[in-house]
């Protein structure tokens, strides 16, 4: 009960004209950047936060809200028409959006995407709402040694268990860790790896390597690429998004079984929404294959875009949630809004309900704004969207370019940073051109500053004991699940292998397709 | 269409490198940046200016744990590449990247390894496989994976408006930064571009500096005002 007051005394400070005025205004742009190809909604909040410091934080973050789920919808409208996921967490909705799309159920694949986005993002706010405020006061009893193992957890999880290499995003993590330790060191003052350079004094910024990673090195990343261009694919979709109710009554157990999916990933720090899309596609691909009428395959199937989409968009609710009871970000995005709420001197924790109720409630109340927003906006218009892909290409990326100036010279108005971001940039392109993942880069930089302060404080305490990182039950049980996790991708990795090997002895093509 | 293929095939312009021991393995560019980055992370320990009564761990005990497994890293990075070669030029149907994804895939769950590759392969519509080998095709007449024109193009851009924007002012060095890159994405009409740059640098000019009051430099544009 305690919650719903809160909750409705946060809808009364996030439906005033202005912050409605944001959460539209986030609504569209976000919309308008996962639409673009090759942009998702982690890009969508990296180049527009410069943009709202002119914003009071509630205002700002509000705003923020609109342009994350934006991001997320306008991801899925391009992964259908275009073939081309806007971000990791779209890919599953690819498969059979696309074929659906293709054969001429365009509309209908829009709506089904957008409802289970709606869906999954509605319970999961619901969640937030009620355990939120629980797992603040849990988090409580977390001293330095759990956050150290916290943050190892997601250092291993983004960087291991999910990434397809571990060599290379265990590299894409320590990089990340080893940018978090440059400036001077908060606990005992001492001038770190700058060089005696003052604009270092302070650090690396993350807004900088967010932008450079996901922005500039992308717009370089698809310059180096111009001659492989695959023809445009794109369908255009016309009519009206309506489901029937047949579809309607299809689509649903899946939306609910995605979110089911979703929602524990909201919490778990393995990178964002992709395991939880891939997983949800796979369970439906196998109940379908049970079905008397299996739909997958030519003609794509309702709900093996249904399942994914709601997973996706219920995991990013619970980790929205995460972030503001904890401050443990639990994928790039988050990451992003992370450095946001520091940018305005607020850190978000246990502390930050007691501190500003008014803004953490004001931001969840706008989840539900926005969600609606959302909805209005993409299920009847999601074709106009499409038109965006007009813009040619030159100009696109040269409006790109020119936005990731701006922003990091109106946060910093240095030349040194724009350097650092031009730097970082043709890192990030080379590290993309040889499949290094990018994800735990911005874990690594994000949860570092953590480690390493969390880490030095529980050694300090305990007069450099080690056994101190043991000593709680919290600790014990998150060092049992990772190592649990490790030794059962570990072993999903011998029996792929063999198996790898044994489907190559044959040679035949039509024993790889038994493994799906 | 295939038989047409095949010939373009035989064609195929030789990388930098063909042949020699350094085909495929220009990979090893990602252990040397790991390299680099942990070497000025020592660097950076060593000279370190640390007070006297600092206590233990002290602001050199993170980064050196990070310095460690960089080098370990790189140590092991350089070993992959040099066994597992990057497939260059091939010949069946898979686009470069899925088999390389392949050579290097490693402990995924398996869920998500077998839903984000096999899908793809099987069930891509037959127009976009046959796109994808025509692309293959264009680009078996370049001497590189990249493109290193356009990227210097786009690069080269970025720090030329670095350089000049506060000399220049904003409009200026923005629409030099929107030429460049869109001459970098293959753009054919630079006079159109310039006209193009020049409006939207001045749109954002007045948008973000005039509106919202952003800090952005005038430069020698502003003159007296």
């Amino acid at each position: 009960m305690d919650a719903l007051m809160s909750l409705l005394e946060g809808f009364t400070h996030a439906l005033t004209p202005m912050n409605l005025l944001w959460v539209l205004v986030g609504c569209f742009l976000g919309t308008a950047v996962g639409v673009l190809p090759g942009l998702g909604s982690s890009m969508a909040v990296a180049l527009l936060l410069p943009m709202t410091f002119a914003l009071d934080p509630t205002g700002a973050f509000i705003m923020f809200a609109g342009v994350y789920f934006g991001g997320l919808f306008g991801d899925s409208t391009m992964a259908i028409l275009m073939n081309t996921p806007g971000q990791a967490s779209a890919i599953a909705s690819t498969f059979e959006g696309h074929k659906m799309a293709r054969n001429g159920r365009a509309p209908q694949a829009l709506a089904t995407a957008a409802i289970g986005a709606f869906i999954g993002g509605f319970v999961s706010c619901c969640l937030v709402v009620f355990v939120a405020p629980a797992l603040a006061d849990f988090s409580t009893n977390f001293g330095p040694a759990e956050f150290f193992a916290l943050a190892l957890f997601a250092f291993v999880a983004t960087s291991s268990v999910v990434a397809d290499s571990v060599l290379k995003g265990l590299m894409a993590l320590v990089l990340g860790i080893g940018f978090s330790v440059i400036g001077i060191d908060s606990v005992s003052g001492t001038e770190r790896f700058t060089m005696g350079v003052p604009e270092l004094f302070d650090g690396v910024s993350l807004v900088t390597v967010t932008v450079a990673i996901l922005a500039l090195g992308e717009v370089f990343f698809i310059a180096s690429r111009i001659r492989r261009k695959v023809n445009d694919n794109t369908i255009n979709s016309s009519g009206r998004p309506f489901l029937s109710r047949r579809e309607f009554g299809e689509a649903l157990p899946a939306w609910l079984r995605g979110t089911a999916i979703g929602l524990p990933f909201g919490v778990i720090p393995v990178g964002g929404a992709d395991v939880p899309t891939f997983m949800s596609y796979g369970l439906e691909r196998k109940l379908d294959s049970k079905r008397k009428d299996p739909q997958f395959g030519d003609k794509g199937a309702i709900r093996g875009l249904a399942g994914p989409e709601s997973a996706g968009s219920a995991t990013t609710g619970i980790a929205m949630g995460a972030l503001l009871a904890l401050g443990l970000p639990i994928s790039a995005t988050a990451a992003i809004m992370l450095a946001a709420f520091r940018q305005y001197g607020l850190q978000p924790g246990p502390l930050l309900f007691d501190r500003s109720p008014e803004l953490v409630w004001g931001l969840l109340a706008s989840f539900f704004i926005a969600m609606i927003v959302l909805l209005i906006i993409n299920l009847p218009f999601a074709p106009l969207w499409a038109k965006l892909l007009k813009i040619p290409d030159p100009y696109l990326y040269g409006g790109i370019a020119v936005f990731c100036g701006l922003g990091i010279y109106a946060t910093s108005a240095s030349q040194f940073e724009l350097m650092i971001l031009l730097g970082i940039g043709i890192i990030s392109f080379v590290l993309k051109r040889y499949g290094v993942p990018l994800a735990p880069l911005m874990i690594g930089m994000v949860l570092g500053p953590l480690a390493e302060s969390s880490l030095r404080d529980a050694l300090l305490a305990s007069g450099n004991d080690v056994s101190v990182l043991v000593s709680s039950p919290i600790t014990i049980v998150l060092y049992v699940i990772l190592i649990g996790a490790l030794l059962y991708t570990g072993i999903g990795r011998v029996v792929a292998r063999r198996r790898a090997r044994n489907a190559v002895a044959p040679a035949s093509r039509d024993s790889e397709s038994v493994s799906s | 269409m295939s038989a047409q293929t095949s010939t373009k095939k035989r064609t195929r312009t030789a990388h930098i490198g063909a042949g020699t021991w350094w085909q495929g393995r220009s990979g090893l560019l990602v252990p040397l940046i790991m390299a680099g980055f942990s070497t000025y992370l020592l660097i950076g320990i060593i000279t370190m200016d640390v007070a006297e009564d600092t206590d233990p761990p002290g602001p050199q005990f993170f980064p050196m744990i990070i310095m460690i497994v960089g080098y370990v890293l790189t140590i092991l990075l350089t070993i992959a590449y040099i066994r597992n070669p990057e497939p260059v030029d091939v010949d069946d149907d898979l686009p470069a990247e899925v088999e390389e994804q392949k050579a290097f895939s490693t402990p995924v769950t398996s869920a998500v390894s077998a839903s984000r590759l096999d899908p793809h392969e099987e069930d891509e519509p037959l127009q976009d496989r046959q796109a994808l080998a025509e692309a293959r095709v264009a680009d078996s007449r370049h001497r590189t994976h990249s493109d290193f024109v356009s990227l210097a193009w786009g690069a080269g851009g970025f720090a030329a408006f670095a350089l000049i924007l506060e000399f220049a002012g904003w409009i200026l060095a923005a629409a030099l930064l929107f030429w460049c890159v869109a001459r970098s994405m293959g753009s054919k009409r630079p006079l159109f571009d310039l006209i193009m740059a020049l409006t939207f640098s001045s749109l954002v000019y007045i948008a973000f500096a005039v509106l919202l009051g952003l800090n952005l430099p005038s430069g020698i544009l502003g003159g007296g005002f």
